[in-house]
């Protein structure tokens, strides 16, 4: 067990390295630093002050390992934009983004699971092509739309939520029902997918031929191995969501870190993104742990090794 | 499940054909798909205007059945006075390519490693979960960002854009599935037996991941489209003017509180290819493994 | 109506019944006037944000030494009482004694000199760097005298000392900087900040204490909040359910509907914004099409100007035929002009040898609808293009590198109301000129630098002729801003699009 936790977090630390690495180059590539930090009026010879004071003249490797160096040391510089440490913004964004994509996640598990169960349980039934319907309609939904529609109806039209921003509980109702949503589709399909399958296994059938009762067979054998591939993909999802809010964050003026990423993209703040990116591929590394931990837990014939 | 499927592979053709037509959802999701290809394909026969020609004059007109519309143009115009309903036809063929392109691409990438690592599990584990993960970490919209500012905004450029990022769900999916088959007892059997490798993935762990795969295709399909849309959104989609139905959408938006059917239109032809292929893949699983179904 | 009203009133009455609040936000009741904007600030700090809506708030909360009134454009005495010229490089100024700062600091010489002395230091890095990068210093001559040494001549002092030049309180920020300044704001102006949640949300308070002489007044409304919110759907949304009273910078084809509905009021007005093509006419990017004069004027000749203003950009914007905005000093329209004349335009091609046209890349930040419309025009006169649509950012970065041939940009010149503001910006041989002519750039060398009025409008002329009459730059038209607000809110935009929130109040 020791041996698997130093592997995969050698592993961890690895991927956040090639991840930075590569957002590096990439943001590189794609504008001047010197540029984005000096602003959008800033004279020649400011840009070229500029380009001198912060070494934006040495190869990238090297600058590259200026920042990783820091970064290692917990100093993730100053954002170009608000001349803040990146530290302290990203501080400051994060918890909103975690608490959308916690009630997001929560409530596109609650909506999906029973009803990808039910939806297998009862195939080519009403519910089944309820729960189909909805699937699509998951998919299909550009988000911002289906966001602006809620607020048109729930907001302007019943006045029965706040339109935009952060303060109260309430502000969260909206952008959750959206982002989670969006998440459903994938959740439900293969927890009926798999459900389905499993129920028709051996197995299941010992299980119901033993007269054991059906909740029992259900839950405790064949939700139990249906939901593994779900489990693995419920990180994915979850961790999607941390980085894939933009749209909802911008349209329900939430400012959290997914708001920030982009424009942070968009104006070339190089600290902020590598920043950003950091948080995010850390967060990915640990969910993607802890579903494997799960899993090996369901299933005690996934052996990690 | 190993013994029905071993059934499976022994069913003959005439069979399959009779289960597929006698399966509703299928039927009617190989009906869409098949009417919106005949549309893409026929685009320039069908459409009465030029997807591209503007007319500065004839900005914003509503369908012909609202009070302000006409037949002239059936379905308006946008706002810059392009015909919509030309546009909305020609956007089937972007639509169409994006979709099967992407999914093919990713699905290829994605079940590869996914089912190696599954399968061999070890180092090829190791190497598989990293990649994932580094894929994970990489924002979308970062990559979109770079490749355009580098490359620039092309429909081949968005397809392989989309086809390189969006095979983490089906390596994911696709290693646990593997995970799970490769512990079973027939698995054992047959390496003990001395069967290849090869074999081995081939009829023992494939027919048996394969459901899942469709599953995520279908999903992946249907998400590579929505997901242009969402970049068309951002401006790093298909680039303007070519009538992606997602450009299309995106170009709606501001117009949203005032002449929503600038989004609705593009939006329900993106709502019935989705909901096509999302049957059509529930189908062909159903039909590929019917001893699934209670 | 996008909303059905008999439904919702009977839903609203029903809400109401049940107690939930729907007049959260209602402005006038609790006299706060709620704004929103559309993009983060990076800092409230005047010196250290470049956005338009920085310019508002600094407007707000502090005041410069003088005050350019924005109907007539005279430059009238605020922090300073009187100035005098001494010579055409030294000004000297009389301060207005009894003002205080919010935070009860005085003011006199000393908060002057600091803030003349701390922009002057490019160290400090105060931004944009043109607007306080051309004096040397500034002297304390007494309690409340003060001069301001210029490195050159430097006609346009006057207006930048009346607009974008506030005073600092030297107590204050020689304490807390930037830093301090960027959190707890304090300066003289007609509203002080209560909170600041930095790129969110800033509150203002009607400040009691502002000097009764001042030419901006005192502030009417009590209160004021304004939020970013990136999305325009979500302000209007915010506007129709109450949330918001105030917004700006609306789509027109939005704002005509708006208008139309009678709910709210909407008004236009003109800014200082001009649209422009650019050219590579000394071939900074290599040889291509644009080296040729023909060529330039053929695309001046092949773009619709009229139709798209009136179709596309609308409001009270107009055709402009000079790189510069009516209103500015030095801008006149007595310079060779392009009438929209396809046939001309080929013609003119066919003569420069593309009997055929040509392709060649384009670029733009924004307004993408209308860069489709100048696109389609070039299409039809033979002109295919590779449009590539980017972010000012990495617009702005390769227009200065050369990597830009032929381009669509826009200026605002941040409504300083010269010539020198934009036109010496773009062909005095900087970054973004790509003609480099030495008559140019010497005629705006004259204008920028006498102090003689007469003297530089002939130069400006001469110079915007030129421009003009070789096609090295296109002039397209003007920039306007819709508004559009509650009917409960008095409020009259300025052609200077910087908001005055402290004259704006309720009916």
């Amino acid at each position: 067990m020791l041996y698997y936790t130093l592997k995969r977090l050698a592993l961890a630390a690895l991927v956040a390295l090639t991840v930075s690495f590569i957002s590096f180059g990439l943001l590189y590539l794609s504008s001047d630093p010197a540029i984005a930090m000096a602003g959008e009026t800033a004279s020649d010879a400011d840009i070229e002050a500029i380009r001198q004071l912060y070494g934006f003249d040495r190869p990238i490797l090297v600058q590259y390992f200026d920042w990783l160096q820091r970064a290692a040391a917990g100093d993730l510089g100053k954002s170009y934009y608000f001349r803040t440490d990146v530290s302290a913004l990203i501080g400051e964004r994060l918890p909103t983004t975690m608490t959308l994509g916690v009630c997001a996640i929560t409530f596109a598990i609650l909506l999906s699971v029973p009803l990808g169960v039910a939806a297998a349980i009862r195939p080519n039934s009403i519910i089944d092509r309820i729960a189909l319907f909805l699937s699509v309609m998951g998919q299909a939904l550009p988000s911002f739309w289906f966001a602006l529609m809620l607020i048109v109806f729930l907001s302007v039209s019943l006045r029965l939520l706040p339109t935009s921003g952060s303060d109260t509980w309430l502000h969260f109702v909206m952008p959750t029902v959206v982002l989670g949503y969006y998440a459903a589709p994938a959740i439900m399909r293969l927890t009926r997918t798999g459900m389905l399958e499993v129920l028709s296994t051996d197995y299941i059938r010992t299980a119901r031929a033993k007269g054991l009762r059906p909740p029992v067979v259900l839950f405790k054998h064949a939700l139990r191995n249906a939901i593994i591939p779900v489990v693995s993909l419920a990180a994915v999802q979850f961790g999607f969501m941390l980085g894939g809010s933009i749209v909802v964050e911008t349209i329900f003026a939430l400012h959290g870190a997914g708001f920030l990423a982009w424009e942070s993209i968009t104006r070339n703040d190089l600290p902020t993104v590598q920043g950003l990116i950091l948080v995010f591929s850390l967060f990915y590394i640990v969910l993607t742990f802890f579903a494997d931990l799960i899993n090996a837990w369901l299933d005690p014939r996934i052996r990690i090794k | 499940m190993s013994n029905e499927n071993i059934a499976t592979t022994a069913v003959t053709k005439a069979s399959i054909y009779t289960r597929f037509t006698g399966h509703q959802g299928v039927m009617i999701g190989a009906f869409i798909v098949i009417a919106i290809v005949v549309v893409a394909l026929f685009a320039p026969v069908l459409a009465p205007h030029d997807p591209y020609h503007q007319n500065l004059l004839t900005r914003l007109i509503p369908p012909v059945w609202d009070s302000r519309g006409s037949w002239e143009h059936v379905l308006g115009t946008d706002h810059l006075g392009r015909d919509y309903f030309s546009r909305l036809i020609y956007g089937a063929r972007i639509s169409l390519l994006i979709g099967f392109g992407a999914a093919l691409i990713s699905g290829l990438i994605g079940t590869i490693m996914g089912v190696m690592a599954g399968y061999f599990g070890g180092r090829v584990d190791m190497v598989v979960t990293f990649l994932i993960t580094v894929r994970l970490s990489m924002p979308v919209v970062l990559v979109a960002l770079a490749v355009v500012a580098i490359v620039g905004g092309s429909l081949q450029v968005v397809i392989s854009v989309l086809g390189l990022l969006l095979w983490d769900r089906f390596a994911v999916v696709m290693r646990s599935s593997t995970l799970q088959i490769r512990s079973m007892d027939y698995v054992a059997a047959a390496q003990a037996v001395g069967c290849s490798t090869k074999r081995i993935l081939m009829t023992e762990i494939m027919p048996n991941v394969v459901n899942n795969l469709i599953v995520i295709a279908t999903l992946e399909m249907a998400h590579a489209i929505i997901l242009e849309a969402a970049l068309s959104f951002l401006g790093l989609g298909v680039q303007p003017p070519l009538p992606s139905w997602g450009l299309m959408v995106s170009e709606g938006k501001d117009m949203m509180l005032f002449e929503p059917w600038l989004i609705t239109i593009p939006g329900v032809a993106l709502f019935l290819l989705v909901l096509a292929i999302n049957l059509m893949g529930d189908g062909v699983r159903d039909i590929t493994a019917p001893e699934n179904r209670n | 109506m996008v909303v059905n009203k008999h439904f919702s009133k009977l839903l609203l009455g029903a809400l109401i019944a049940a107690g939930i609040s729907t007049a959260a936000h209602a402005g006038k009741s609790n006299d706060t006037l709620n704004v929103a904007i559309d993009r983060e600030l990076e800092s409230i700090d005047n010196y250290y944000n470049t956005a338009r809506e920085g310019i508002v708030i600094s407007r707000m909360v502090w005041d410069g030494l003088l005050y350019r009134d924005p109907k007539t454009n005279e430059y009238l005495p605020n922090l300073a009482t009187a100035y005098k010229w001494v010579d055409s490089k030294t000004l000297q100024f009389d301060l207005r004694k009894g003002v205080k700062f919010h935070n009860g600091e005085k003011f006199d010489a000393d908060d002057v000199v600091f803030t003349l002395n701390y922009l002057a230091d490019p160290a400090n890095g105060a931004k944009p760097a043109r607007n306080v990068n051309w004096w040397t210093n500034a002297e304390k001559l007494g309690e409340y005298k003060v001069q301001l040494n210029l490195k050159k001549e430097f006609p346009a002092a006057l207006e930048f000392l009346s607009g974008p030049l506030v005073m600092y309180p030297n107590e204050y920020y020689g304490k807390n900087g930037p830093e301090g300044m960027a959190l707890k704001p304090i300066g003289t102006g007609p509203y002080q900040v209560t909170s600041v949640e930095p790129g969110k949300r800033y509150k203002f308070k009607k400040y009691d204490g502002y000097h009764a002489s001042s030419p901006k007044g005192k502030a009417n409304i009590g209160n004021i909040v304004i939020r970013t919110i990136a999305e325009s759907n979500t302000q209007l949304a915010e506007l129709f359910s109450g949330g918001i009273d105030w917004i700006w910078k609306v789509k027109p084809d939005q704002a005509e509907r708006i208008k139309s509905q009678g709910e709210f009021t909407v008004k236009n007005s003109s800014t200082m914004r001009i649209g422009y093509l650019n050219f590579d006419a000394m071939g900074r990017n290599g040889k291509n099409p644009m080296n040729d004069v023909r060529v330039r004027r053929a695309i001046a000749h092949s773009i619709d100007r009229e139709g798209i203003v009136k179709a596309l950009v609308q409001g009270e914007s107009i055709v402009v035929n000079s790189l510069c905005f009516p209103s500015q000093f030095g801008c006149t329209q007595d310079v060779p002009t392009y009438d929209y004349n396809p046939e001309k335009a080929k013609k003119l091609l066919a003569e420069a040898g593309y009997p055929n046209g040509f392709e060649t890349p384009f670029l733009a930040y924004r307004n993408r609808d209308y860069a489709e419309a100048m696109i389609n025009n070039l299409n039809a006169v033979g002109i295919s293009v590779k449009f590539e649509y980017l972010k000012y950012a990495a617009f702005r970065d390769k227009v200065q590198s050369g990597g830009a041939p032929f381009n669509f940009g826009t200026w605002g010149s941040y409504s300083i109301n010269d010539v020198s503001a934009i036109t010496s910006h773009f062909q005095s041989g900087g970054k973004d000129d790509y003609s480099k002519d030495p008559e140019v750039i010497k005629q705006l060398g004259i204008g920028d630098t006498s102090v003689d009025a007469n003297v530089r409008k002939a130069a400006y002329k001469a110079a915007l002729s030129r421009i003009s009459g070789e096609a090295f730059m296109f002039p397209l038209w003007s920039y306007n801003t819709w508004y559009a607000f509650s009917k409960d809110v008095d409020f009259n935009p300025t052609p200077d699009e910087i908001p005055r929130f402290f004259t704006a109040k309720w009916m």
